[in-house]
């Protein structure tokens, strides 16, 4: 009787042995949640979503992210903050990023919240709760990184992987300049959606063309949901400007520049952000009416062209991935994130968020849009022209119904065209 | 002259907006808040039955301004008949309709700012020095015969005259052999095909968005509160007020101002004038 009780209990803590060796691994392979906090039903949220599902997919069909000793998988959490709709409170992106981190348990958080308003509100509960997040698009408001500089220690754990507004200003007069050299071009007309980025980027604008010795003929801000321009189109008219400078998120920017078309507005369109005019559907949706306008996609890789090695073969994987070509803000900048953490996850060899952060500072990578690092004061991505320095931007013009790239020169698949009714 | 040109255009784009709404509500009583929903709906119906199905445009126009009537009925009858009567159940019961519709269409995939339809003319002119696309001066050219349509309609056809008796005073309508009900789902049926003509007339200026529902039904609400609940000249005459206010408002203010002309207009109508400029509630006056 003694001896089958032995037997029994060897048997029984084999078993057990076995059992805990079998779990053991299933425990390492526990995946790293991302917890992404986007306005989906718009451009740059489902943007984003796309980018960080196709490198999600490509990382874990590489073997997943070295831990340590363990390959973890990524996995994506994704939730719809609604922040970009018109009338929605930014206390929704915030139970939306809150769910994420106490429901869905999320170790990273990357995306958004989308709007500006929404971002700057969030960074205190990203910090009170320790989440690392990295912002991936629609927020441009230069307030988030002045931010985190100012009270370091408080908001360390937040950074941003695509440009800002203040970057795309630069961008932005260096067209300018040139527009002026070429074409004699001195009369600036400012149109602007009523959220903070636009209003604060629209009021510096028209300060630096002041400066710059610009006529600026006009600043018009538009409440979010605006439909009708035509009034504003009219005073660029009478006023002779040359360019209009365009700073909507809105669809109904889509409106403005059907206006601007059928109007024929002797004035170059030229958007910061101006989501209606980044989309491949563009052109088909507005029939044709959507030539000769200019969009900041803010990032390379959001439209066609040869930054680094890497913009093209991810331009053709999201193609294939997704049926349609990067579509904008958001798109690469969302993918490159997540092998920028990667990159900081396997030499912090841990997910704590301390670490983690220590090692994004770090980062030195050459990704999609150039080469990625971040100012370890501010935690904003090095913004550059060349592509070998830093984050490159993109600046896109419709041309006989493609997206062709005009700026910055580095990366420029070919050079600003004036309409006909604009030609002397 | 371009406040004028541009301040009738935006005014009768407020009319389109609302005729619908004040249609519906004159006739029985009821506040369809699904009006911007259905108004969005039939602009993705129309594009479908272009893009999808492949039907010519004009095929596709008189197909969705159908089928939106039918739509506007089916909800009267299957929901909107169940809480009739009881009036804070048929603004929660529509709205809910206006929610499901618009999340619905968002959760079925359309989204983004590629979705449009075509204008029905193209290019522009110049009225006195001042540029307007036609397809604008369309919109004008059609609010005004659709104004004349309906007065002759609801003057001189059994239907309109039965519309205007329930109108009127439902009870002595019944007692005329008038059925309600019937007139309630011709009332929706009307209601539904004018918000899908205002949408096939006004969406071709722009895109296609579920978030312009919303929007539709406050700019309608509006103006059905300035000019008087349920009274379609009260309707006309508040959209040209508060169309041209905005586009005052635009030239001496700035664009930024522009909506909350029609909150203000709200506003200063419920402290001013509660059943508005040709509104028939008399008690809200009594009220007050």
């Amino acid at each position: 009787m003694g001896r089958k009780r032995s037997v029994v209990l060897s048997v029984f803590l084999t078993l057990t042995v076995l059992f805990a060796l079998l779990v053991v691994p299933a425990r390492a392979a526990d995946p790293i949640v991302l917890g992404c906090p986007l306005s989906t039903a718009f451009l740059y949220g489902w943007a984003a979503e796309r980018g960080f599902i196709l490198a999600v997919e490509e990382i874990n069909a590489a073997g997943g992210v070295q831990v340590g000793a363990a390959k973890r998988p990524f996995k994506t959490e994704v939730i719809d903050t609604r922040d970009l709709e018109p009338g929605v409170p930014v206390s929704e992106a915030l139970l939306a990023l809150e769910k994420l981190i106490l429901d869905k348990k999320a170790d990273f958080i990357v995306g958004g919240p989308v709007r500006s308003e929404a971002a700057l509100a969030a960074m205190p509960l990203l910090s009170k709760h320790k989440k690392v997040s990295i912002l991936t698009t629609g927020s441009l408001t230069p307030n988030y990184h002045a931010m985190i500089a100012e009270q370091y220690d408080k908001f360390k754990y937040c950074f941003r992987i695509h440009g800002e507004a203040k970057n795309l200003v630069g961008e932005i007069f260096a067209n300018f300049a040139q527009l002026k050299e070429k074409h004699g071009f001195n009369n600036l007309f400012i149109m602007a959606q009523d959220v903070s980025h636009a209003r604060g980027a629209a009021e510096l604008v028209k300060k630096l063309a002041t400066d710059k010795g610009w006529n600026v003929t006009g600043l018009e801000v538009y409440p979010t949901g605006g439909t009708d321009f035509s009034l504003g189109l009219l005073k660029a008219k009478d006023t002779k400007t040359e360019i209009i400078n365009i700073w909507m998120d809105m669809p109904e920017s889509a409106i403005l520049l059907k206006q601007w078309y059928d109007m024929k507005v002797p004035a170059l369109p030229f958007g910061s952000t101006l989501a209606a005019a980044e989309q491949p559907g563009f052109w088909k949706a507005t029939d044709g009416k959507g030539e000769f306008t200019l969009c900041n996609v803010v990032n390379a890789g959001n439209a066609p062209s040869n930054a680094t090695d890497w913009t093209m073969k991810f331009f053709d994987a999201y193609t294939k991935r997704w049926k349609v070509e990067p579509e904008g803000l958001g798109s690469s900048s969302s993918y490159m994130a997540v092998y920028v953490l990667k990159d900081a996850i396997e030499r912090a060899q841990s997910l704590d968020s301390d670490k983690v952060v220590a090692e994004l500072e770090k980062t030195d990578l050459m990704g999609v849009y150039g080469r990625l690092r971040f100012d370890p004061k501010s935690h904003q991505v090095i913004p550059a022209a060349d592509p070998k320095e830093g984050a490159v931007g993109s600046i896109l013009q419709w041309q006989a119904g493609k997206r062709v790239v005009v700026y910055p020169k580095s990366i420029a698949m070919g050079e600003i065209q004036l309409p006909p009714w604009m030609k002397k | 002259m371009d406040i004028l040109i541009y301040g009738t255009i935006n005014s009768v784009t407020l009319a389109l907006y609302a005729l619908g709404f004040a249609l519906v509500y004159g006739v029985s009583r009821l506040p369809n808040f699904a009006h911007g929903a259905i108004y969005v709906l039939s602009g993705f119906i129309a594009w479908s039955a272009v893009n999808t199905f492949g039907l010519n445009y004009p095929v596709s126009i008189v197909l969705t301004m159908v089928v939106t009537a039918l739509i506007g009925s089916a909800i009267y009858l299957l929901f909107l008949i169940r809480v009739r009567g009881m009036a804070i159940s048929e603004i929660i019961a529509s709205y809910a309709i206006a929610l499901a519709i618009l999340e619905g269409l968002r959760w079925g995939g359309f989204k983004g700012m590629t979705y449009t339809l075509p204008p029905f003319v193209s290019g522009s002119t110049s009225i006195a020095g001042v540029s307007v696309d036609y397809q604008r001066l369309l919109v004008v050219a059609v609010g005004a015969a659709l104004v004349g349509f309906l007065w002759v309609f609801t003057h001189h056809t059994r239907i309109g005259l039965a519309l205007r008796g329930m109108a009127q005073d439902e009870r002595a309508a019944l007692m005329l052999g008038i059925d309600s009900d019937v007139m309630a789902v011709v009332a929706m049926a009307l209601g539904s095909m004018l918000a899908s003509l205002a949408a096939l007339l006004l969406l071709p200026l722009g895109n296609i968005v579920v978030e312009s529902g919303y929007n539709v039904l406050i700019l309608a609400i509006a103006v059905c509160i300035v000019g008087g609940i349920g009274s379609w000249v009260g309707a006309v005459l508040a959209a040209f007020l508060i169309g041209f206010a905005q586009i005052l408002t635009v030239v001496y203010l700035g664009a930024h101002y522009q909506m909350v002309v029609a909150l203000l207009a709200i506003i200063l109508t419920l402290i001013l004038k509660p059943s508005g400029l040709f509104g028939q509630q008399k008690e809200l006056e009594e009220r007050v």
